[in-house]
């Protein structure tokens, strides 16, 4: 709508009472921070058609007021930085100011809800020792909010997070991936849906920076601290940073604990691979972070079978679930962002454990056939993949395939393409792994050396 | 009393400023887009918006669109956008939430 504005067009647009903010936040960012809204008391999805026409009708108003009379400017003073870059807080002691810091942090919206490490300027100096970027260097403009992620600004929100000086890298690499284009963070970010960053660690660094690839790797635990600082930092970056924040510009429906911190590293010494930072384009000898968006994850637990055959059948079971969202998504078209003409295949990230990883390796299987044989193995009926699926988008994407529409029982893979399943081996002893719903597909950035 | 200073983790924004466009005051004979990002229920709306509207201005006609990218939403392209801005006068738009 403001590209159509910034052409001379006059626009409006039905949002819901609960997304009003978003809009007007999201519309700020863009530059047109007055955007005419026609706001509707309910969100047209799941919505019966006289029920959306009620609606409408309440709101028709609104949209010829949008059209016809001049927009009026409105200030933007959501959230907007505070004006000191340095804040003091007061109390009997330093740990009452402490918890003024806390109550103030969460007041603002700044905080993931958890008591935060006090960024005081001796820990940010002491965090910014783990790189040797300046403090002001740009590392990235971060979305939706087009904050400028400096070195200095992720160094404070990593010692918030309880980061150590040696994370400061692999936060920023993350914040890399963030930033790419082909990650359409916008998207993830503001979505309904609760896309929560999963990070990979790979390499000797990582490795050195002990990040976990084994037991708990996904935490919680001593083990884990590295890997759920370094995820709690990029939370807070996305946040702090980034500008999402929940109910302005973060509109998850029900929201996700992995939403919190989900990081680990591959457990490469237990792999009968090569690394997967490998087959992302990467050296062995390199040190990564992949970070790959997701809608929540599912166990791969079978402590029963024995060969690669039976394994993908249990594993299929948890791709074929429809009720997540990027299951057969791609009937509909890619994940796409106009502005920089990018587009992604829906893929999913499966942590496999060490001891499933070996049952396929000592009958000869490496990722490739594991990748085929899942894409196989897991196709549905079309009448069953389609049960949420708006038929119009996919004629708009396929059109091509409108004739499966007449054979609602032929099986459809749930996937672009057998690439679609990336695989890290992750984890401690027995036979459960975690298969991750993805939201379109990873990036992975190298992580810079440090002092 | 104890006092305990802390820097400040709010990055400031880029920011982007864009003039609205000039309003139609009678919607009168204008050709108006619906454009619909393919999210449930969008369509309804506008179809309603459409009825409504074609009730209280004479002469209106009306263009429908979805974004040419995308998935679950549509998105549309500069192209999209300029052949919007070259078809129409006025666009309603839903994005469904």
């Amino acid at each position: 709508m403001v590209e159509l504005e910034r052409r001379g067009i006059p626009t409006v647009f039905f949002t819901a009472k609960t997304f009003v903010h978003d809009a007007q936040r999201s519309a700020a960012s863009f530059g047109l921070p007055g955007l005419p809204i026609a706001v509707l008391p309910m969100p047209v999805t799941n919505q019966r058609p006289g029920d959306v026409h009620a609606m409408v009708d309440g709101a028709i108003e609104q949209v010829i007021t949008g059209l016809t009379r001049p927009v009026e400017a409105v200030a933007d003073d959501h959230d907007l930085p505070a004006a000191d870059e340095h804040l003091a807080y007061r109390g009997d002691d330093l740990l009452a100011a402490w918890d003024a810091m806390q109550a103030d942090f969460l007041t603002r919206g700044w905080s993931d809800g958890f008591p935060l490490v006090a960024p005081t300027r001796r820990a940010v100096e002491g965090m910014l020792g783990g790189t040797r970027r300046a403090p002001g260097d740009v590392i990235a403009t971060l979305e939706p909010g087009f904050g400028l992620a400096t070195v200095e600004k992720l160094a404070v929100n990593a010692v918030m997070a309880g980061c150590r000086p040696e994370h400061l890298p692999f936060l920023i690499a993350a914040v890399r991936c963030l930033a790419e284009p082909k990650m359409y963070l916008r998207n993830k970010a503001m979505s309904t849906g609760p896309h929560a960053p999963v990070v990979i660690v790979n390499g000797p660094r990582g490795r050195a920076a002990r990040f976990n690839g084994g037991i708990c790797a996904l935490g919680p635990g001593a083990p884990s601290a590295s890997n759920s600082t370094l995820g709690r930092a990029l939370r807070l970056a996305m946040m702090n940073v980034g500008h999402t924040y929940v109910g302005i510009s973060d509109m998850d429906t029900i929201g996700s604990p992995l939403k919190y911190a989900c990081c680990c590293a591959e457990n490469e010494r237990e792999s009968p691979w090569e690394p997967y930072h490998v087959t992302r384009g990467f050296r062995a000898e390199d040190t990564t972070v992949t970070v790959h968006f997701a809608y929540g994850l599912c166990e791969l637990h079978d402590f029963k079978s024995t060969t690669p055959e039976d394994l993908i059948g249990v594993f299929a079971t948890a791709a074929t679930n429809v009720a997540q969202v990027g299951t057969g998504l791609w009937l509909l078209g890619r994940r796409a962002d106009p502005r920089y003409k990018t587009s992604e295949q829906e893929r999913n990230t499966m942590l496999m454990c060490p001891e499933h990883a070996q049952i396929f390796a000592r009958e000869g299987w490496g990722r490739e056939r594991i990748q085929r044989a899942m894409y196989d193995a897991t196709r549905i009926p079309f009448r069953t993949l389609t049960l949420n699926k708006e038929r119009a988008a996919m004629a708009a994407s396929h059109p091509e395939l409108g004739w499966l529409w007449d054979h609602p029982e032929l099986p459809v893979p749930i996937v672009e393409d057998p690439g679609c399943f990336e695989i890290a081996v992750v984890g401690g002893a027995a036979g459960r792994g975690a298969y991750f719903y993805g939201a379109g597909e990873p990036v992975t950035m190298p992580v810079e050396e440090t002092p | 009393m104890a006092q305990l200073e802390v820097l400040n983790p709010v990055a400031r924004p880029v920011r982007h400023s864009i003039a609205p466009a000039a309003r139609r005051p009678d919607l009168s004979g204008a050709t108006i887009g619906l454009y619909w990002n393919m999210k449930a229920g969008g369509d309804e709306a506008l179809t309603r918006t459409e009825t409504l509207l074609r009730e209280r201005y004479p002469g209106v006609t009306f263009k429908r669109y979805h974004g040419s990218v995308g998935f679950l939403m549509r998105h549309c392209t500069a192209e999209d956008s300029d052949r919007m801005a070259r078809e129409v006068q006025v666009v309603v738009g839903t994005t469904a939430d």
